[in-house]
């Protein structure tokens, strides 16, 4: 139980192997870039937009937290007259999944509205897994399909806009199951009909600008899907080092520590990409008493996202060493200091 | 949060008999998951490891085998629900504290598979990380806590 999923993950890009990059750049349309309807609120106010994905407080919430907690929480992060954005993961945050109660649904709008919260980003999964160890053939497309469709329904029921969509794995890398396509494309009418963008998620190990990027970019360009199905950008890709103390004593995170490839990407590498980006998770694992993080150049990222016309949310998404003790409330409200500061934000 | 509860650890009776006892285990995985995802329960108490097909799981009040629950990919287990193991055992636990392990994994559909990973949980172990190769780093493995039996 010493292993946190971070540590995990990392020891499992060794396993992986080295990943080939070729140098692959996709031009950005500047009028999807204009034209694009990121479907929130005509109140909502242009550029990068704080929130925060309550995965950040797993280890708290049904233990000392329930989900108002960390509602109220998340209200108290706010700029007065802005919305927090807000991401749940949909079999941990809502009671009853996938069926909940009308008396649970109608308490959650109660509770938005209570605490001044925007549902931006639905995290759910494609369990390809369901039936074996072998992501293959373990579950049928129209399953995966209709587990797809059971989401983005309950996720429009609850407001949220867009979904970090978790198709199955086949290794470490990010590499999809071998019938994505297939599994998108008979769920993108029921996303569109939702108004619910399909995103999937680049996370450390897998590059901006790799084999993963290119097969997903080319479904994106060839089936024309843009919003419904795209990019969520977890910040782990530009992770420059391991936070300190991780991999301690004999775990598994201490031996891929030299061999990661870090960082994955750059900050630039988002911009060819930036009219497919609908949502960013903001990943830290690091942060000092002086709110700044020191595996991640949040400033480098953020600039980007700021110069080039990125309007979505950055949910916050703590992975911390002392998050299993703890550390997640003082970490997300130091992290909003620091992002705050950036963004110029009063 | 121990994954192994002390609420819950009691013995239970059939028609006056003492058939076995029970333990509440709450998953330390970051979500809830499909009954099917599980690779099973086993536990050890005191050093003695009771099989697989000892150990039937009750999850919102339905009562499964393990060999059932592999089965069924449209239940879900509640992120914060405990699922109750009933443990065979005619004549049931003494009163009193009883050192107790859980071992408990699933599978995770995104991070791949690693050739060889069982597709069952081994037998419970003290101290041993127990678990299949994805289990430790999302919640699972073995759980050792002390328990009172009360009743």
């Amino acid at each position: 139980m010493k292993i946190t999923r971070k540590e995990f993950l990392q020891t499992a890009a060794v396993v992986a192997g080295a990943i080939a990059l070729p140098d692959k750049n996709f031009a950005a349309s500047s009028a999807a870039q204009q034209g694009l309807d990121e479907g929130f609120p005509a109140s909502e106010r242009k550029g990068p937009k704080r929130g925060v994905s309550i995965y950040s407080y797993a280890n708290e919430y049904g233990v000392s937290a329930t989900l108002e907690d960390c509602f109220a929480e998340l209200s108290d992060l706010a700029t007065p007259g802005t919305k927090m954005g807000l991401e749940v993961l949909a079999n941990s945050h809502i009671d009853g999944y996938p069926n909940p109660t009308n008396a649970w649904v109608d308490n959650w709008h109660k509770m938005l509205e209570k605490y001044d919260i925007l549902p931006v980003e639905y995290g759910h999964w494609v369990d390809s897994k369901l039936y074996a160890e072998s992501p293959e053939g373990s579950l049928s497309t129209k399953e995966s399909v209709e587990m797809l469709a059971t989401d983005i329904k309950l996720a429009s029921r609850l407001g949220f806009t867009r979904g970090r969509t978790k198709v199955g794995m086949l290794d470490m890398g990010g590499t999809p199951v071998k019938n994505w396509r297939e599994i998108i494309k008979a769920a993108l009418p029921v996303a569109e009909k939702h108004n619910f963008r399909m995103l999937t998620e680049f996370h450390l190990p897998t590059p901006l600008k790799g084999p993963v990027m290119d097969e997903y970019m080319d479904f994106i360009t060839k089936e024309n899907c843009n919003p419904w199905f795209a990019l969520n950008i977890d910040f782990s890709v530009f992770q420059t080092k391991m936070p300190p103390g991780f991999g301690g004593g004999a775990s598994m995170g201490s031996r891929a520590f030299g061999d990661m490839k870090m960082p994955a990407s750059q900050p630039e590498d988002m911009i060819p990409l930036m009219p497919y980006i609908h949502c960013c998770h903001a990943k830290f694992s690091d942060i000092t008493d002086d709110c700044e993080e020191t595996t991640i150049p949040y400033a480098a990222v953020l600039k980007v996202l700021v110069d080039h016309g990125y309007n979505g949310y950055m949910m916050s998404e703590y992975e911390g060493m002392d998050k299993l003790q703890g550390g997640a409330w003082s970490a997300v409200r130091k992290q909003h200091v620091m992002m705050k500061r950036i963004l110029g934000e009063a | 949060m121990e994954a192994v509860q002390q609420r819950g650890f009691r013995n239970v009776y059939k028609g006056g008999q003492c058939t076995g006892f029970q333990i509440a285990y709450r998953s330390r995985y970051y979500r809830g998951i499909w009954l099917s995802l599980s690779k099973g329960f086993r536990v050890l108490v005191d050093g003695e490891q009771f099989p697989r097909e000892a150990i039937t799981v009750t999850i919102a009040g339905t009562t499964y085998t393990q060999d059932e629950m592999t089965k069924i990919g449209h239940v879900q287990w509640q992120k914060n629900e405990p699922a109750i193991l009933t443990i065979a055992k005619p004549g049931g636990l003494k009163r009193g504290v009883h050192k107790v392990t859980v071992n408990w994994s699933h599978r995770v559909s995104y991070v791949g598979t690693i050739p060889g990973d069982p597709e069952q949980t081994p037998p419970a172990e003290v101290g041993g990380r127990g678990a299949t190769g994805f289990a430790g780093a999302f919640g699972g493995g073995n759980c050792t806590r002390d328990l009172v039996l009360v009743r």
